[in-house]
């Protein structure tokens, strides 16, 4: 009875006997897979990895494409077309950089959005209406430069560095500050706050060692800064083009450099006033289309309300509601200009103050009320 | 607080390294919790630490060594996701190349190598949660804290994405801090549960230790149910019965001894009898069922007398097996 049971090494005889399993009959045993004529290269454990399986880690998986999973990175899963790779942590452990630097990276990302990739992305009529505008923006130069190579005495004179011209170039009703400067700031500012507000991208600030005073101050650097480029850096080029092109030598710097500055301090506060508005706006809403059409609402708009009333009543008072007004008046007074306007200079400038302080105000309250989430 | 509403009351708790689900209903408190972490919520009154770190003081240096995937969407859907992902890094203050770097590597992490220069408003909520979690461990954090991070997601999105936070721990060595409220994500990954509910702790500990508050065993009987559960009542053991399955608290060893003993007597054949395993869902019950709100840790529970609930039977379990 006890010889029908085999023992341990009977077990192992046909091993201990024949020596080492035939090699060839083994590897028969386990079954190659076929490789299709159309393969293309082994994944990392052998399996084939075809063409299609390529363009569907590359593209989804056809049709279907918004159905598509991050499947193609299991780990090391070996599906049909063969195993992928491998997912393996790997971990970093590089500097941080200071606050200044990650100031520095929302600042860029706004501003170089407008001409190059990767940043934010800014809609192509925006930028389209941008650079459109930077180049009307310099159609005084343009004119000068035609008076000097027609060699119109007339042009050059019109177009020429003048009182007239430097706060022309700032704060001209029409045409700049009717159908270019407020609709330039109305595109940027619509989505700057109130996108982050309702796409929850606020939470990719908050989240991270940004502060919202930060958060705001670079949200309003970065407006400033495309307005500067738009409104300054262009009276900037138009002053020193026209000392170029008209041959007065630079002596005459002298003469007219104080107006410059003061054209340029007036663009100053066109800038800052039309920013802090227009993040204002922003910041109370929670879409790009309301804050822009508020923002060009209340420039035109306070206008023509304050010039309606003003003809009714003969009072130019009223005026003081209006920011483009207020900023006319002050840059008339910056410039030595006659003043268009009859109550004292210095009114429309306090007022400037309490508008721009408002509207900081309703900006920091409003982005530190900013929750994590989309709201 | 927010406003006159009490968002988290008399909470102290202290987390570990490793995994911790942060468990709560909806509206519990766990997204109030979070951002008290990171620093985000002034506290009214307490303080706390964060990686050594203090709550109310250094929510920038907080923030700055924790990765958070919140749950909803922040994406800018306009941008292509290596992009996106590369100016997450730039806001922790990585610079540019190394952002760009880094961001290819964690994208390929998540099972995005081939997308990432998709636009992601091209993306599944499977990709786009992928992107999240990709902004989030860019700079390598030492706490990772994801906020609901299935949510949403099909079956084969929700495996690839708990299989990929388990390797974070398992293989990256990191912290995580999962707040779902889907049980059995968190058992999936974490070691460890606090449990908020109303604002308030309820519990907290290592899941296995809170499980064993509820340990019962489970008994398929044929021949004579009633009989049975009689006799069981009988005994003492106050036995939980759905058709032929029964639980009982399980009192000790002796226990197993005694039902066999009964069925004995009783004459009732015992086809399958087992520990139940309490899914973490049962353990919320029995916290609400017999504690209330007040629990602070496992000890708590464990001194509780533990009272008979309904049975929730397994739908995959009871019934056509006999």
């Amino acid at each position: 009875m006890d010889d029908d049971i085999p023992g341990v090494n009977d077990l192992f005889d046909d091993i201990l006997e024949g020596g080492a399993p035939d090699s060839a009959a083994s590897e028969s045993a386990v079954e190659e897979p076929q490789t299709p004529t159309d393969a293309e290269f082994m994944g990392e454990k052998g399996g084939v990895v075809t063409g299609r399986g390529r363009m569907e880690a590359a593209f989804g998986s056809g049709d279907g494409d918004e159905t598509a999973t991050a499947q193609v990175a299991q780990v090391a899963s070996e599906a049909t077309g063969g195993t992928l790779f491998l997912q393996q942590y790997r971990p970093w452990r590089g500097e941080l950089n200071t606050r200044w630097v990650r100031n520095w990276a929302i600042l860029r990302y706004h501003v170089y959005g407008l001409f190059s990739k990767g940043h934010k992305p800014w809609p192509m009529m925006t930028k389209l209406i941008i650079w459109s505008v930077l180049i009307l923006s310099i159609s005084d130069l343009a004119m000068l430069a035609i008076g000097a190579i027609s060699g119109e005495e007339m042009i050059g004179r019109l177009s020429g560095i003048s009182r007239g011209n430097l706060y022309g170039h700032v704060l001209s009703f029409w045409f700049r500050n009717a159908c270019t400067y407020p609709i330039v700031t109305a595109l940027i500012i619509g989505g700057m706050i109130s996108e982050d507000r309702r796409n929850g991208t606020s939470a990719l600030y908050f989240s991270r060692p940004i502060n919202r005073r930060d958060y705001a101050a670079m949200k309003f650097l970065s407006v400033a800064l495309i307005l500067t480029v738009v409104v300054l850096v262009t009276l900037s080029v138009y002053y020193l083009g026209a000392i170029l092109v008209g041959g007065e030598g630079w002596s005459y710097v002298v003469d007219t450099g104080l107006l410059f500055v003061g054209a340029f301090a007036a663009g100053v506060l066109l800038v800052f006033t039309y920013t802090s508005i227009g993040l204002a706006l922003s910041s109370v809403s929670s879409g790009k289309f309301f804050p822009a059409v508020a923002f060009i609402g209340i420039i035109l708009g306070t206008k023509l309300v304050a010039f309606l009333i003003s003809s009714l009543f003969n009072s130019s008072a009223i005026y003081l509601l209006s920011p483009y007004d207020c900023l006319a008046h002050v840059g008339q007074w910056m410039l030595g200009l006659n003043h268009t306007y009859e109550h004292p200079a210095s009114w429309s400038l306090v007022m400037l103050l309490v508008m721009n302080a408002v509207s900081l105000y309703v900006l920091t309250a409003r982005v530190s009320s900013l929750e994590v989430t989309r709201e | 607080m927010y406003g006159p509403h009490v968002a988290l009351d008399e909470m102290s708790l202290k987390i570990n390294s490793g995994a911790t689900g942060l468990l709560g209903p909806n509206g519990a408190g766990k997204s109030t919790l979070i951002k008290t972490l990171l620093g985000l919520i002034q506290l009214t009154s307490g303080d706390g630490k964060v990686l050594g770190y203090d709550i109310r003081t250094d929510g920038d240096k907080i923030r700055q060594l924790i990765g958070y995937m919140p749950e909803y969407d922040c994406l800018t859907l306009e941008m292509d996701a290596v992009h996106q992902v590369k100016y997450c890094g730039e806001l922790i203050g990585m610079n540019t190349n190394v952002a760009m770097q880094r961001s290819h590597e964690v994208l390929e992490y998540v099972g995005l190598r081939d997308q990432r220069y998709r636009e992601i408003s091209t993306f599944s909520t499977g990709m786009m949660q992928a992107t999240k979690l990709a902004c989030a461990i860019i700079h390598d954090p030492d706490l990772l804290i994801c906020d609901e991070p299935t949510n949403g997601l099909d079956s084969k999105a929700r495996g690839f994405m708990l299989d990929t936070l388990f390797q974070i721990v398992k293989q990256g060595d990191r912290s995580i801090l999962m707040s779902s409220h889907l049980m059995e994500d968190v058992e999936r990954i974490c070691d460890r549960i606090v449990m908020i509910h109303k604002g308030k702790l309820i519990a907290q500990g290592k899941i296995e230790d809170l499980k064993a508050i509820d340990r019962e065993i489970e008994i398929w009987v044929w021949g004579g149910a009633s009989k049975m559960e009689d006799a069981l009542h009988k005994a003492g053991l106050t036995p939980r019965r759905t058709g032929r399955v029964m639980r009982v608290v399980r009192q000790d060893e002796t226990t197993y001894d005694l039902v066999l003993e009964l069925a004995a007597k009783t004459g009732v054949q015992i086809r399958r009898m087992e520990d139940y395993e309490p899914s973490l869902e049962d353990l919320f019950l029995v916290i609400m069922d017999r504690l209330g709100y007040g629990v602070k840790s496992s000890a708590d529970l464990l001194k509780a007398q533990a009272q008979p609930r309904a049975v929730a039977p397994s739908p995959s379990r009871v019934g056509g097996e006999f």
